[in-house]
Parts: C-alpha cells; structure tokens; sequence
C-alpha cells in the first residue's frame, strides 16, 4: 500500500491568485511564440523526388512523348484506372497512344505503370491536389497528363537510382 | 419630437456597439485561444477572418431547427430569449460617456437612459439572466440540460450575493445609485475606485465570471461531463440566441467593471477631456476587461463543483461581508468617503 502525504498548502498557494498571475503570464507569452500551423493553399506540402503523386506522361525536348502503347502500365494497373488506344506514326518508334486516359478518381497512387513501364514514359509526379466539380473531368486525358521531362527529372533520376542499386545487388 | 430622435440615434448607437462589440467577442475568442496554442484561428473570411462572425450567423440561419420529443416546445423556445433579453436590457443605464452636448438648456449624456436606480437596475436584469438556462435546461427534456440548468441556477444563487455585496461598498462609498455620478466621484489623483476598493474589484471581477457563465466557473455548460449543459439539445439560432447573450453579458459586465473601479469614460490627467475621447477611453478600460475574460478561459482549468461551492460561500461571501463592514465603519467615521 502506498501512502500519500498531501502536501500542506501555504497561504500564497491557498489563496490562487500567484499561480493564476503566472499562468496567465504563460499564455499571454506564447501568443508572439511562432505558430505550427501551415497555411495551406498558400504554403504547399514540401515534396521530394520520393513523393509518389498523380503519374503524368514524360514528354522528350523535341516535344515527341515517350509512350508507344504498349499497354503494361494498363495492364500493370490494380484499380483499372488506365485506358489506352494505339496508333501507329512515322516516328522511329513506330508507335504512339491515340488516347490515354487515367481516371484520377480510381488511381491509387501505387506506382505500378511506373514500374511496368518498358520505356521510362510514364513517372509519379509531385502534383498532389485533385479537385474538381464533376466526376468526368477527373478522367485526365493524353493533354492533361504530359509533362516535360525536364518537369519530371528528380522523379527519373531517383527511380533509375533505385532501379540500378536493385540490379547491382548481391541478394538477387 | 427633437428629443424623440435624440435619444433614437443614442439608442441605436449604443445598442450597434454593445452588440457589434459581442459579434466581435466570438471572432477575437477564436483568434486568441488559437494564438495562445500556436495556431492561427480563423482568417479566410474577409481581411483577417473579420467577416467571420457574418458567415457564422448566416450558417446558423439556414441550420435546422430541432425540438426534441418530449420537450416543452413554448418553454423551450422562449429560454434563448430570455438569455439574450436580459443582456441587452441592462446596455440602457451604461454610461459610455459623458456630456455631449446641450440642448435646449439639457444636457445630453453618454447613455440612453440615466435614472437614479441606474446600478440597481442592471443588477436587477442581469439577475433574470439565469432564467433562460434554467428554463432552456428543464424544457429540454434531457438530464444533461436539466443538470447544466440545475447548476447554473446554483452558482448564479451563490455568487450574485458577493458580487451585490461588491458593489455594495462601491455605493456606500459613493453615497449613490446614479451610475454618471458614480463615475464623476472618481475623479482626481487616485479616484478610482480599484485604489480605494482593491478587494471589492477583485470579489467583482470573480462574481462577473461567475455571473457569466465563463471560465472557470462555466458550470453550466461543462462540455466534458454534461456535453453542453443547457443548450445541450438547441440548434439553428436559438443556439446563436444563446451565445449572443453570454457575450452580450460578457460586454455589459466588461462595461460595468469599467464604469464601477476604473473611472468610467474618465481619462487620467485630462479633468475636461472631450466626450469623444472619454467615449475612446471608456473603449479602452472594456476592451482591456473584455480581452482578460477570454485570457483567463484559455489559461485557467475549470473548477470542481464542490470547490465552487467553497468558494462562494466560505471565501468570496465572508470577505465580500467584510469589506461593506469595513467600508461602511469608514464611511461613518467621515474618512473614507468622498
């Protein structure tokens, strides 16, 4: 059994008002304290090569896109979120989507077409924010979906990274 | 007809500022208790969030009303009335300022009524402030409202005595109920009242806590163990009509602390300031009163019931008790009056 001894109260702490003065000094001094809150709208997240956003089509400098449908990022995709149509084109690669659409409502950000991708055409961007007023216009198409590959270097330089370390590897 | 006007333009003034000041006491509530915790509050309605107490009342409006089964449907919708009611009725004797100008040979003052009862008639209305949550707990037909109406009714029975005992000693002192002669009494090096009634102003300032329901005598609302107290079961505006009033509350008692301790709309070293800087600094003396009701919320923790009780008759009673008996003692013997 524990005893506790209450401790005997002098008359400045029975009457209240210095603790109360202190505390009260203690709230009024944390008012100029910085504030923890992010402003949001006005101070986006930070984000990193690592951030794994909404996937966007990498666009060469020549203004050709990478992608040749070959459809495994389709394929690859759990939530059905991708749908594509090829066709063919002059260019050396012979192939190119006619239509590419990603419906943003079902993707789930996993980064498999990413990963399935044979061509390095399609990358996880850092774009985050999705809002919109109706269901159909979060069905991105091929020209809400290219990006630069300028915009998109931090993401292809940190995947090839990762890809590299897995194949130079001792435990594979 | 002239004076018919006069006294409508006062009215309307006075009446726009207490409650715009009350609108305001929502907005600042939020923006101190967030400073206080490093956080913002609200800032996306209007340049810096000042348009925010707008946006909530329209919210309240388009909200549905909800009586609950069982409720005394005329009681409950009377009780938010009563809260507010009270509130407003004690703004007519608040001296705001003094003289402003002379008419017709009769001077104009700061305020829309000035009768002989003045103090008198405030703690009289004030007094009826606790009807609406007693009633708007019973009628609710719920035990949390009836607990939270129980306890105000309590707490307001226990500490409206030392807080009319407070003031008592101020109207010893003075030797009326005039609430502008009050203020003209205190004039001078040292007039105030809080130098000459230090213990008084402070049993005042405790009681005017408890007598509005806030930190840390809210008894009656108690979100943890009664999730609102009385207005438990409101909704839509009659639940605005509630906060309106405790706020309305919070700046007549702001107004009267002022007027009763802090020399009213007199300003320091200037005998013949202009009314509109006695209004300025009536103002000012509020505003400091109105900004410590909500520094103490966020500091101090609630009280426990018992300890309540305690401190309302054991403390607050006896000592209230005793400064009348001093104060009087020294008004009899000629050297404490003015």
């Amino acid at each position: 059994m524990v005893v506790v001894e209450r401790k005997e109260l002098s008359f400045w702490e029975r009457i209240y008002f210095p603790a109360i003065l202190k505390g009260l000094k203690i709230t009024v001094s944390k008012m100029f304290a910085p504030r923890f809150t992010r402003q949001y709208p006005e101070e986006p997240l930070p984000t990193t090569e690592v951030t794994r956003g909404q996937p966007r089509l990498a666009v060469n400098e020549d203004d050709t896109i990478r992608c040749v449908s070959c459809g495994l990022c389709e394929a690859a995709c759990p939530a059905y979120a991708i749908t594509i149509d090829g066709q063919e084109t002059d260019r050396f690669i012979e192939r190119e989507p006619e239509r590419f659409d990603i419906d943003m409502l079902r993707c789930i950000l996993c980064g498999f077409c990413e990963e399935a991708c044979p061509k390095d055409a399609i990358y996880m961007s850092n774009e985050l924010e999705l809002a919109d007023f109706s269901r159909e216009a979060l069905v991105y198409d091929i020209e809400k979906l290219k990006r630069p590959v300028s915009a998109l270097q931090d993401r292809i330089d940190y995947v090839k990274r990762i890809n590299d370390r897995w194949q130079t590897s001792s435990s594979t | 007809m002239t004076w018919f006007w006069i006294t409508l333009g006062i009215t309307a003034a006075c009446y726009g500022a207490v409650i715009g000041t009350a609108a305001l006491m929502t907005l600042a509530e939020r923006k101190v208790s967030a400073a206080m915790q490093y956080r913002y509050g609200p800032n996306r309605v209007g340049p810096f969030g000042l348009l925010q107490p707008l946006a909530d009342g329209l919210k309240f409006i388009f909200k549905e009303e909800v009586v609950p089964a069982g409720a005394n449907p005329f009681i409950f919708k009377l009780a938010p009335a009563l809260t507010a009611l009270p509130a407003m009725l004690a703004i007519a004797v608040i001296p705001f300022t003094g003289v402003i100008a002379t008419y017709e040979g009769t001077e104009i003052l700061g305020s829309i009524a000035n009768p002989d009862i003045g103090i008198l008639y405030v703690l009289a209305v004030t007094g009826i402030g606790v009807y609406g949550a007693i009633l708007g707990g019973w009628a609710s037909n719920s035990k949390y409202s009836l607990l939270g109406g129980l306890r105000a009714s309590a707490q307001m029975v226990s500490y409206e005595l030392s807080l009319i005992l407070s003031v008592l000693a101020v109207v010893a002192m003075s030797g009326t109920l005039n609430l502008h002669e009050i203020v003209a009494q205190q004039s001078g090096w040292l007039g105030w009242n809080i130098f000459t009634q230090p213990l008084a102003f402070l049993l005042f300032l405790i009681c005017s806590y408890a007598e509005t329901n806030r930190h840390p005598f809210d008894f009656a609302e108690c979100e943890p163990e009664l999730v609102g107290g009385f207005h438990t079961e409101y909704s839509s505006m009659k639940f605005a009509m509630f906060f309106i009033g405790e706020y309305t509350a919070m700046v007549v008692m702001a107004c009267l602390t002022t007027t009763l301790f802090l020399g009213g709309y007199l300003v320091p070293f200037w005998p013949d300031a202009p009314w509109f800087v006695g209004l300025a600094a009536f103002g000012a003396k509020t505003a400091f009163f109105l900004v410590l009701f909500i520094w103490v919320r966020w500091t101090l923790p609630r009280f426990r019931y018992d300890q309540l009780m305690h401190l309302g008759w054991k403390v607050l009673f006896p000592l209230a008790l005793l400064n009348v008996f001093l104060t009087g003692l020294f008004v009899s013997l000629g050297s404490g009056g003015n």
